[in-house]
């Protein structure tokens, strides 16, 4: 069968969107199959064209579920112990019961009662610490280990422990101590911009990035909607305290060691900037049962392996890692499905508690105590509800 | 698998059309199935099994009703409509009729009488029960008088283009093209054209405004101000009809392409001047569905206005609960049966007349009965009502501020949503699609669409949990 020119000249006429068309798909074809040799011969830095959204449409193999058009199959059940979310008075009678129950489980006991003697420990010489340093406290932030789940992910794995907020001895503190606060995060943080209800200043957006928060480009300031470079923000404004909250875009980008030297560098930049401020590292709030899918990278046991990760920057004395996931969370560490529409932002309603947890950790200086009358306490909340760790 | 994915634009797509075109004409029915079965199967590996089930089934049954018409054609068409809706009522209601019988029936025992069965919904059931139903009832009418082949009765039910989400097609629309068909480079252009456009409206439009309508009601029903609502509302309106309307429209073109001629799904539903004119606009092919199979058998309003009422009432509860499984449905069903009674009452033309007051009237009113639709929590549902007509149980949280925020980032948007809801566009399209312009044009909506896919992730077809 020969092909008739005359036709297909004709036809090719008659069809200039199909032939654009055909042209496009070709172009993409080609380029991927010369991509992907070059991927697996070398000689061209592929990574870079990775993320074109042009070439990826024919080499990214597997693509993330919702654009594959895949439901989610069925709701992974993670469980992340969350271990500090009954925080206050019934801590105390907690745990005996707790061992009670370890009992049974044999296998446990034996760690968790160390742990626990450990914990008992460690409690008694931190109080002894803050007793004899009254000048300036030391907070410690204390992690809790359990059994990770096993993960087959290029971008996480499960941390295997749990960063609790860290132990310090925190002034309630009243709304005027946010004049001179500054947000920077995410759409989480907008939230907390639009419906807390704090005098501060927000420098967030959607889809904010550790990798992203210092560009030149900027972030949105939420004053004035405008965007504003923080390389300048940051050197010309003096903050008192700085929170800082991100995490959750990068899950899906580059593993936790990754996001984790990025965040520091973002974190030392900034202290670079403001050596006064106290900055509060944010934990990264967990996502409901429906959002929470351990077939791609968008889970609980990722965001948890990022929050231990940024905990670990936390210093107790000018930097403090803060976790709210027990103000939202349920047992399994799932976000309350009644606080939330989409499975990972809280209803407006909500951000006031947020608020409420943010005024009771509040860091004041001694030397820069004016007002004798504030209220230092220290939330008991970092006792672990340890029957979740199993 | 969707349409509006990488894998069916870049890879199924021209493999298929590739396929499809290179064989002679009387083995295209089977690539056909074929095709529409890997297509099926790519997003159902298990649910496939279903529908050839339900192929295998309905195909002896229309067998039957032709040739046994006399001694067996009644029993067999009631036995097969009961195969379908029972089939549908076990995978898409049974834990919605379980969890309010166990209810009901709580006062008198304790546990749970009937037990759930958690089933995943079959992607596309509701569409292709309806369709199957439509010809088993055709066959029986007469309507289908020749013996319908194999192939061709089950690359009817499984033609890829309309599928998973309508339109509803009757055998006798496609019956001529099953036997033969040829198909022309000009009209798989411009099937391909139809399709970039439809493509377009579902990923430019559709999934743009719907991020307007997720931070509100992430913000939560109870907490806007009446703006903040209505500005939810209009924007869940634009979401949904460029949604379906942009899926319907590349059904179209897809079927344009095999050769096929798929009825026309949408006729600029907002632009109308009454309910009843908004359903014959909107969805049509699901409204014929219920009017010819439905509504005329029961008597339609041949029967008195008691009559008609009832008639009206069963119909359009069924059609709520088409729509889902959840009392939100039922109820957006029952408040179209009473603005339908209404209308049927005189008041439908008397809007229709005065051009302005019937146009005002649709704008609100049907935003509203899309927050029905789309709020399936009943709480949720009432705070979001009431937050609309200005009922706060505290202060609204998100108020003036966000109106202007959004007004900022959704402004041109709303535009653009309004224009392509007019008949403007698609009227300047009809008129100049051979112009170049018009080419680059849809090559730019098309990279663009595609640029919107690979970039966000958020891209799911409102119509799929139906």
């Amino acid at each position: 069968m020969s092909i008739d020119k005359k036709r297909l000249k004709k036809n090719l006429q008659n069809c200039p969107y199909l032939t654009a068309i055909s042209i496009i798909w070709l172009f993409l074809t080609i380029g991927g199959v010369i991509l992907l040799w070059y991927r697996d011969y070398g000689g061209l830095e592929w990574r870079s064209l990775w993320s074109s959204p042009v070439f990826a449409v024919i080499m990214e193999k597997e693509m993330h579920g919702s654009v594959t058009g895949l439901p989610p199959t069925e709701p992974a059940m993670v469980k992340i112990p969350d271990t500090d979310r009954d925080n206050g008075v019934q801590e105390e009678n907690k745990i005996p019961a707790v061992m009670e129950t370890l009992e049974k489980d044999s296998e446990h006991a034996e760690q968790m009662r160390s742990f626990l003697a450990q914990k008992e420990q460690e409690e008694k010489e931190m109080a002894k610490i803050v007793e004899e340093e009254a000048e300036e406290p030391v907070g410690q932030t204390v992690f809790v280990d359990y059994d990770p789940v096993e993960t087959d992910s290029i971008y996480y794995e499960d941390a295997g422990k749990l960063a609790l907020t860290t132990d310090y001895a925190y002034t309630k503190v009243k709304e005027e101590y946010f004049t001179d606060a500054v947000f920077l995060g995410d759409s989480r943080t907008m939230g907390i911009a639009d419906y807390a209800g704090l005098d501060a200043d927000f420098y967030c957006e959607n889809g904010m990035t550790v990798y992203k928060l210092l560009d030149e480009k900027g972030v949105t300031y939420q004053k004035t909607g405008e965007k504003a470079d923080l390389n300048q923000v940051m050197q010309q404004k003096h903050y008192g305290k700085i929170y800082l909250m991100l995490g959750m875009n990068e899950l899906g980008y580059g593993n936790t060691e990754y996001f984790l030297e990025h965040y520091q560098a973002v974190l030392e930049q900034i202290r670079q900037w403001q050596p006064q401020a106290i900055i509060f590292l944010m934990a990264n709030l967990h996502v409901n049962r429906e959002k929470n899918n351990l077939n791609t990278e968008f889970n609980n046991i990722n965001i948890n392996a990022k929050n231990a990760a940024i905990a670990t920057l936390a210093n107790g004395t000018d930097t403090f890692y803060l976790d709210s996931n027990p103000l939202f969370t349920d047992e399994e560490g799932l976000l309350k499905d009644d606080l939330t529409f989409d499975g990972v932002h809280l209803y407006a309603n909500n951000y006031a508690q947020w608020r409420d947890f943010l005024m009771e950790h509040g860091v004041v200086r001694k030397n820069n105590r004016s007002d004798e009358n504030v209220e230092t306490h220290r939330p008991a909340e970092y006792q672990a509800e340890i029957n979740q760790i199993k | 698998m969707l349409f509006s994915s990488v894998e069916f634009l870049f890879r199924f797509l021209p493999v298929f059309m590739l396929l499809y075109l290179a064989v002679p004409g009387k083995y295209r029915n089977l690539v056909l199935l074929s095709g529409s079965l890997l297509f099926y199967g790519a997003g159902e590996p298990y649910y496939v099994l279903l529908l050839v089930l339900s192929i295998l089934v309905n195909y002896g049954a229309g067998r039957l009703i032709i040739d046994k018409k006399e001694t067996y054609g009644k029993i067999t068409l009631i036995l097969s409509i009961c195969y379908n809706f029972g089939v549908l009522f076990v995978f898409k209601y049974w834990d919605f009729a379980a969890q309010n019988l166990n209810r009901l029936l709580g006062g008198i025992s304790s546990g749970e009488m009937i037990p759930f069965l958690s089933l995943a919904l079959p992607l596309g059931i509701s569409f292709y029960t309806f369709q199957i139903v439509s010809y088993l009832i055709d066959c029986y009418n007469g309507r289908i008088g020749e013996k319908v082949s194999f192939t061709a009765f089950a690359s009817y039910v499984t033609m890829f283009p309309q599928l998973i989400a309508g339109p509803i097609v009757k055998y006798e629309e496609v019956a001529e093209r099953m036997k033969e068909r040829k198909i022309h480079p000009k009209a798989v252009e411009s099937g391909l054209k139809l399709f970039s456009i439809g493509l377009g409206y579902k990923v430019l439009l559709a999934n743009q405004i719907g991020t307007l309508w997720n931070s509100i009601m992430t913000a939560g029903a109870g907490n806007l101000s009446v703006a903040v609502a209505w500005l939810g509302a209009f924007a869940y309106s634009f979401q949904i009809y460029f949604d379906f309307w942009g899926y319907s429209l590349m059904a179209k073109g897809l079927g344009r392409m095999l050769g096929f001629r798929i009825p026309k799904n949408f006729d600029d539903p907002y632009m109308s001047r009454s309910v009843s004119e908004f359903w014959r606009r909107w969805h049509i092919t699901l409204g014929r569905w219920f009017k010819e199979y439905l509504y005329i058998p029961l008597g339609g309003n041949r029967k008195g206005y008691v009559r008609t009422a009832f008639n009206l009432l069963v119909v359009w509860t069924l059609t709520g609960l088409w729509h889902g499984a959840d009392f939100n449905f039922a109820l957006w069903g029952l408040l179209f049966f009473v603005l339908l009674s209404i209308e049927k009452k005189g008041f439908g033309k008397w809007l229709e007349q005065k051009k302005v007051i019937g146009h005002i009237y649709v704008i609100v009113l049907i935003p509203v009965t899309w927050v029905i639709f789309a709020i399936s929590d009943m709480h949720q549902l009432g705070m979001y009502l009431q937050n609309m007509i200005g009922i706060h149980a505290s202060n609204a949280l998100a108020g003036s501020e966000q109106v202007f925020r959004y007004i900022k980032q959704y402004g041109v948007l709303f535009i653009l949503c309004v224009l392509f809801a007019t008949p403007y566009p698609m009227k300047q399209y009809q008129k100049y699609k051979y112009k170049w312009y018009t080419v680059v044009i849809i090559v730019a909506i098309f990279w663009f669409s595609v640029y919107e896919i690979m970039s966000g992730s958020n891209n799911p077809f409102l119509y799929f949990r139906f």
